[in-house]
This record gives structure tokens, sequence and C-alpha cells, in this order.
């Protein structure tokens, strides 16, 4: 039952998480209120590749990480162009 | 009683694996899909970020909020129906993904009724219909609206997607044996998780910009 025990440790991680961002919307923080948003949302998809989608394992790592590269360049390389 | 779906393998473990690596390829690839859109939103909000805030501020904070909510929920009840289906607990599991396929029609729903909110209030300038809008700045709340709902409807069509096969996975299930319900279980549940992923971003990108 550990394993159970452990999805409900995400499942209200993610939801204290949502409780978070939510709030912080309510408080002007200048620049920082969509950094702190997108912040937010990545620790929350961490948790659910971690947790729920059981991200382990070389292969699947490596598709994550290459997805991840041509995001950064698509991203990056619109922004520089800029 | 066991066996592979496929005839390209020997053994059911190696069916699984190369079954979990093609979902995470396909994710990827949707992730493509998906970067494409958000990197477009960007690039908008970049340049007409006060239009995009005062835009952003007609959508339901509290209807927005809750939908995340039962995303997530949808997420546990799918990750629960795959730790049932690795302790072979069959009927369980079958509950749990029942449970998934109701939270994601809930999802829709309330979707539903927020897109009729804002229709009615003129702020839904697809399929021809009259864009109406008081605040500052309406051109380009306009294409804050076209982006909204061509990103949640993109999102939704995948909800519908997942849905559609769990509810075919629940009508096979009888003639499926131990090794191809549990695969099937983890592959349509890596999927639900991504499309919970994409609305993770897309919820503070939508509805939370500078409230």
């Amino acid at each position: 039952m550990s394993e159970l025990r452990k999805l409900t440790f995400g499942y209200l991680g993610l939801l204290a998480l949502l409780a978070l961002t939510v709030a912080s919307s309510f408080f002007d923080l200048g620049g920082f209120n969509v950094a702190l948003n997108l912040a937010i949302a990545a620790v929350k998809a961490a948790l659910i590749a971690m947790m729920f989608m059981h991200l382990t394992g070389t292969l699947p790592r490596l598709v994550v990480a290459a997805a991840g590269l041509w995001l950064v360049l698509l991203f990056g390389l619109t922004l520089i162009g800029r | 009683m066991s066996g592979t779906e496929s005839v390209a393998f020997d053994t059911p473990q190696r069916e699984q694996r190369a079954d979990t690596l093609a979902m995470w390829v396909f994710i990827g690839s949707e992730a493509m899909l998906f970067g494409g859109i958000f990197l477009v939103f960007l690039i908008a909000h970049i340049d007409s970020g006060t239009a995009f805030a005062a835009a952003s501020k007609h959508l339901s904070l509290p209807l927005g909020t809750f939908n995340t909510a039962v995303l997530i929920t949808s997420s546990f009840t799918m990750a629960l129906a795959h730790t049932l289906a690795l302790q072979r607990r069959w009927r369980a599991t079958v509950w749990a993904l029942a449970a998934t396929s109701l939270l994601g029609i809930c999802f829709l729903v309330v979707k539903g009724i927020e897109y009729s909110r804002e229709i009615s209030e003129g702020l839904a300038p697809v399929l021809g219909l009259q864009f109406r809008y008081a605040g500052p700045d309406p051109k380009h709340a306009e294409f804050f609206f076209g982006l909204y709902f061509a990103m949640t409807s993109l999102h939704a069509l995948h909800l519908i997607g997942g849905i559609i096969v769990i509810a075919g996975m629940i009508a096979l299930w009888r003639t499926a044996n131990p090794d191809n319900r549990l695969h099937r279980v983890e592959a349509i549940g890596l999927y639900w998780h991504f499309v919970d992923v994409v609305w993770v971003f897309m919820f503070p990108v939508l509805y939370l910009i500078n409230r």
C-alpha cells in the first residue's frame, strides 16, 4: 500500500500547488507573476511525470530530453530572432 | 493465461517496453504540436501584454480552477488504475478507469459552460460569430480569444480522444488477457497524464495573466 500512499501524496501536492498558483495571482508581484506561475507549472509537470507516469528508464528519459531540446530550440531561436 | 498482442514480440515484457517507448515518442511529437501554439501565444503576449491581461480577466477563474482540480483528480484515478492493474485487481482497475473518463466528461461539461458563457457575452471570434468587446484594444483582445478557443478546443479534442479510447478499452475488457490489459492501461495512462500536463501549463498561461 506504500504505492497508494505515494500517489496520494503526489495528488495532494498537485492540489496544493494549484492553490498556490491561484493565490499568487491575487498579488501583484510586478513581472514575477508569470515567472512564478510557469515555475509552479513546471514543478507540477515534473510531479506528474515522476509520480504518475513513472518516467524511469534510459530510453523514455532520452525521448523526453530530445523533445525538451527541440522545444528549447523552437522557443530560443524564435525569441533571439526578435 | 498470458500473451502478446502482436506477433512481433516473444514475450509480454518486451512488448511492454516497446509500447512504453513508443508512447513516449508519441508524447514527444504531441509536445511539438502544443509547443508551437504556446509559442504563438507567447509572442502575441509579449507584443500586446496589456490587451491580453485585460482580455484574460473576462475568463472565469473559478471555473478554470475547478476544471484544473478535476483534471488533476482524473490523473490521480488513472495512476490508481495502473497501480491496481499491476496488482491484477481487475474489477477495481475498471472502476478507476471509469472514474477517470467520468472526470474527463465533467471537465468537458464545465468547459462547455464556459464556452456558452463566452459566446453569449460576444467574446467568441470563432465560427463566424460576432465579436463584441467593450474593453481597450479590441483588435488584440480578439486575437487573445481566438488563441484561447484554438488552444482549449485542441486540448478538449485530445481529452475526447482519451475518453473514447478508455470507453473502447472497457468495452473490450473481457476479451483481453491480463498482459494485454496491463499494457493498455499503461499506454492510455501515459497519454492521459500528458493531456493533464498540457492543461497544467494552459491554465496559468490563459487564466492568470497579471490578474
